[in-house]
């Protein structure tokens, strides 16, 4: 959308509710958060981004942009355990249409960092459309301070995530045997250093601690394939399911929320996600979600 | 011909290192990264010696072996890394000439000494000659020392880069593309350094006594070589113009030319550096080499009775091998590689050239040079340190780059169901048992399709009084292969709640 284009729309929207009397109604041009299903991974994130007008309602020019997918385990995109290659270069290549000055890809990985960037097949797939796809340095960690935090005061963050213009959070939907799930939030460890194990005992509180200071401009849930049991790490074909599905939101709480119906799963049953919300982490009512939805079958 | 060699030797040391780095994930096997240490002109002899066999992968050393019959020792002046970079050391700081080293020349029947023993040992199925191998000392040095050196200081110094104001772009720029061409691992820190270190100190070290003072008097491989030189009939004629003013026998790299008789070359010694020719004077140019089928007969400095003492001497020490304390408690951390022979064939047939530990540096990092504590022939050989690193599943490049198949090139299916050891929980600091709180990291990151670290959710009664579940892992020993990533990934600060043992490893006596 162009800049006039949309001065002309806003206008236009603008005096139109100004007329029906309802201002709110040109908020309501844009969901708080879509659902996709029924399709192959790029028409799934097309159809998405369409319906919040383009990722250039996120994205400005000049940006510099941080994608952050799942790219944590030395397993191929089949497995379900890293997000779907096809889906980030499809963002990045959104991303630099929309005049991204650099889009970067990173994730602090749980194996050997040069296998899980091949084997997940994200460096070749985003480097094709000129991402920077960099290996994670262990001296770019900053310690950060965390003032809202109760366990945690200070955690180090990975800087390249701290200096962006613009997050794109771009996890799988996975079982985590530990959180029950692994979505928007717990794809954020990703940019955390220092012992993350240790994140493990007090999860709830711990990974509420930090992400609450580092939430993305926008989330993007891969679930064309999902991971179903012994995630993280996965490995086993019989655990991955294909539900060809994306979850599209500007706040990670409710997308993580939404998504916990792909699990079958009460937000009761997930406490880091509950968690979340008791503390007011989603930036919308997540029982009155305004979610569009769309079958592409 | 001087110069020539000085090109030659560079030319193979800088591949020597470019095959080093090569060896590294992705490792593709067009070039395989083991070939030089195949060049070995001990590695046949012994291998043979083992086995009754000799295999076809040994082609480079028996190309050396054929032509030496006939050329001399010309490994050790043109192509052995070691020797090399004992010539750059010459080179850079000041060394004796053959006036003040004279004395050592004595000396020369230790090389022989060496290898008759490691051969006798060899009979008696001890194999040491892997130590004292040229081109296993210069990998080890090369793994251990020369690169984590390297990485620790250009590596500071790009880091050091970004820091400064103005070139903090381009500074990021250089060390990211340093970082993925040439150094793509991030730094390693392994155990045993001071022995190595030691080691090349004595190596390096010594040519403050005389020039190449290991290959003239200690090196098994130059003693094997020097035997077999006895038809070589490339040759150092000297002319009639010869002034005999004595540079060529002084300068000398390997005091082969007789203090004396500076017309005759000791052929088990010269390693064909072409330097005399290069120091015989401008204006009497009476030195030039020509082939010439005229057998004589050099003298080994090596007698009867220095040989019937090297063999007691290797008798006994056979004895004293044997020996050693077994501890049999302390073994249990002796996890080999994937693809391990049968221990007592895997300690004859590794050569501790430490290839594999190089190759899993830029993988899962867990393999470390073994120390003396279990036995003094398990020194230098590869162990498996869960705690720092781990056996990255889908990894089976130890095994590829293994110059003798002591770890055998498993297939990477095969290698993922060959279990190196077992894991164990140790349920007094493993966090759910201690605290009662939920961790688990272990089951997450455990690798096999049927996980097999499990855990049983239990409610658990706590101090003041609350219940809560909690998750409680526990190992399934028949899906366990010991990879040690729990152990690597337990949270725990020091000691780790889950340990892998040696206990069901799999050792594979052949591919098949």
């Amino acid at each position: 959308m162009q800049r006039r284009d949309f001065m002309k729309a806003s206008l236009i929207l603008g005096t139109g509710s100004l007329i029906t009397g309802n201002p709110l109604s040109l908020f309501s041009a844009q969901p708080q958060a879509v659902w996709v299903s029924g399709g192959e991974p790029l028409p799934l994130l097309q159809a998405a981004m369409g319906v919040f007008g383009g990722i250039q309602n996120f994205i400005s020019k000049g940006d510099q942009v941080v994608i952050k997918p799942n790219i944590g385990w030395d397993r191929k995109p089949e497995q379900a355990a890293n997000t779907n290659p096809e889906l980030v270069a499809e963002v990045v290549k959104m991303c630099y249409e929309a005049g991204a000055a650099k889009v970067r890809i990173f994730d602090r990985t749980c194996n050997n960092p040069q296998r899980c960037y091949a084997n997940s097949q994200i460096e070749s797939f985003a480097k094709n459309y000129g991402a920077e796809v960099e290996q994670i340095r262990d001296f770019k960690f900053k310690d950060y301070s965390l003032p809202e935090g109760e366990l945690l005061k200070e955690w180090p963050i990975y800087k390249d995530y701290l200096e962006a213009d613009k997050i794109i959070n771009m996890p799988i939907a996975k079982h985590h045997s530990m959180s029950r799930v692994s979505l928007g939030l717990k794809n954020l460890m990703g940019v955390m250093g220092g012992n993350r194990g240790s994140i493990h005992n007090n999860f709830t509180q711990k990974i509420n601690d930090i992400c609450a200071h580092i939430l993305p401009t926008l989330t993007i849930i891969d679930a064309y394939r999902i991971l179903l049991r012994n995630g993280p790490s996965g490995g086993n074909i019989n655990d991955v399911s294909v539900e060809k599905t994306l979850i599209m939101s500007p706040c990670t709480v409710s997308a993580d929320f939404m998504a916990l119906n792909l699990f079958d799963l009460k937000v009761s049953e997930v406490p880091h996600i509950q968690e979340a919300i008791q503390r007011g982490l989603n930036k919308f009512d997540v029982d009155k979600l305004d979610v569009k939805k769309i079958d592409l079958s | 011909m001087a110069r020539t060699r000085r090109i030659v030797q560079l030319i193979l040391l800088f591949s020597f290192f470019y095959l080093f780095l090569r060896a590294r994930y992705p490792y593709e096997t067009i070039i395989s990264s083991d070939l030089y240490l195949r060049f070995s002109p001990l590695a046949p002899l012994f291998y043979f010696i083992d086995s009754l066999e000799l295999p076809l992968f040994f082609w480079p050393a028996l190309i050396i072996l054929f032509a030496t019959i006939f050329l001399g020792r010309f490994f050790c002046g043109w192509i052995c890394p070691l020797g090399t970079s004992l010539d750059i050391i010459d080179r850079v700081f000041k060394v004796p000439s053959n006036k003040i080293s004279e004395k050592w020349v004595k000396l020369r029947w230790i090389k022989f000494a060496i290898f008759f023993s490691a051969i006798i040992l060899a009979i008696f199925s001890v194999h040491i000659w892997g130590y004292f191998d040229p081109l296993a000392i210069f990998m080890r040095f090369t793994t251990i020392i020369f690169y984590p050196l390297a990485t620790f200081f250009l590596e500071g110094l790009l880091i050091l880069g970004t820091k400064l104001p103005f070139l903090e772009s381009i500074s990021y720029t250089i060390f990211e593309s340093f970082k993925n061409i040439i150094m793509p691992e991030s730094q390693s820190y392994f155990l045993g350094v001071m022995g190595i270190l030691a080691l090349l100190l004595f190596i390096f070290g010594l040519e403050k006594l005389s020039k190449r003072f290991w290959c003239r008097y200690l090196c098994p491989a130059g003693a094997w070589l020097g035997l077999l030189s006895q038809f070589r009939f490339y040759e150092r004629i000297v002319g009639d113009s010869c002034p005999i003013c004595n540079k060529c026998q002084i300068e000398c790299k390997m005091n082969a030319i007789p203090r004396g008789n500076v017309k005759e070359t000791h052929k088990v010694e010269c390693i064909e550096c072409f330097n005399c020719g290069e120091k015989c004077p401008p204006n009497a140019k009476s030195i030039t080499y020509r082939f010439r089928w005229k057998p004589y007969h050099s003298k080994p400095d090596y007698n009867r009775r220095q040989f019937l003492g090297t063999s007691l001497a290797g008798i006994a020490s056979l004895g004293l091998l044997s020996i050693g304390y077994r501890h049999k408690t302390s073994s249990y951390q002796l996890i080999r590689p994937p693809g391990s022979l049968p221990e007592e064939e895997f300690l004859d047939r590794c050569i501790r050239c430490l290839a594999c530990v190089r190759i899993c540096a830029s993988n899962g990092k867990c393999l470390h040079p073994a120390g003396v504590e279990r036995g003094i022939l398990e020194l230098w050989t590869p162990v498996a340190v869960m705690r720092e690193g781990y056996c990255e599943y889908n990894c089976n490049l130890c095994g590829q780059i293994c110059p003798t198949d002591a770890i055998l090139p498993l297939s990477l299916e095969i290698k993922q169901k060959t279990p190196m050891g077992l894991a164990y929980f140790d349920k007094d600091l493993c966090i759910p048992f201690e605290r009662h709180e939920d961790c688990i990291v272990c089951e997450e990151h455990c690798p096999t399709p049927d996980k097999a670290i499990k855990f049983d959710v239990k409610e658990a009664i706590l101090p003041d009084g609350n219940r809560r579940f909690v998750k409680y892992p526990y190992v399934v020993r028949e899906l366990c292969i010991g990879c040690g990533i729990c152990e690597e990934k337990c949270p725990l600060p020091n000691l780790p709640g889950v340990f892998i043992t040696r206990e069901n490893e799999k050792r594979l006596e052949s591919i098949a």
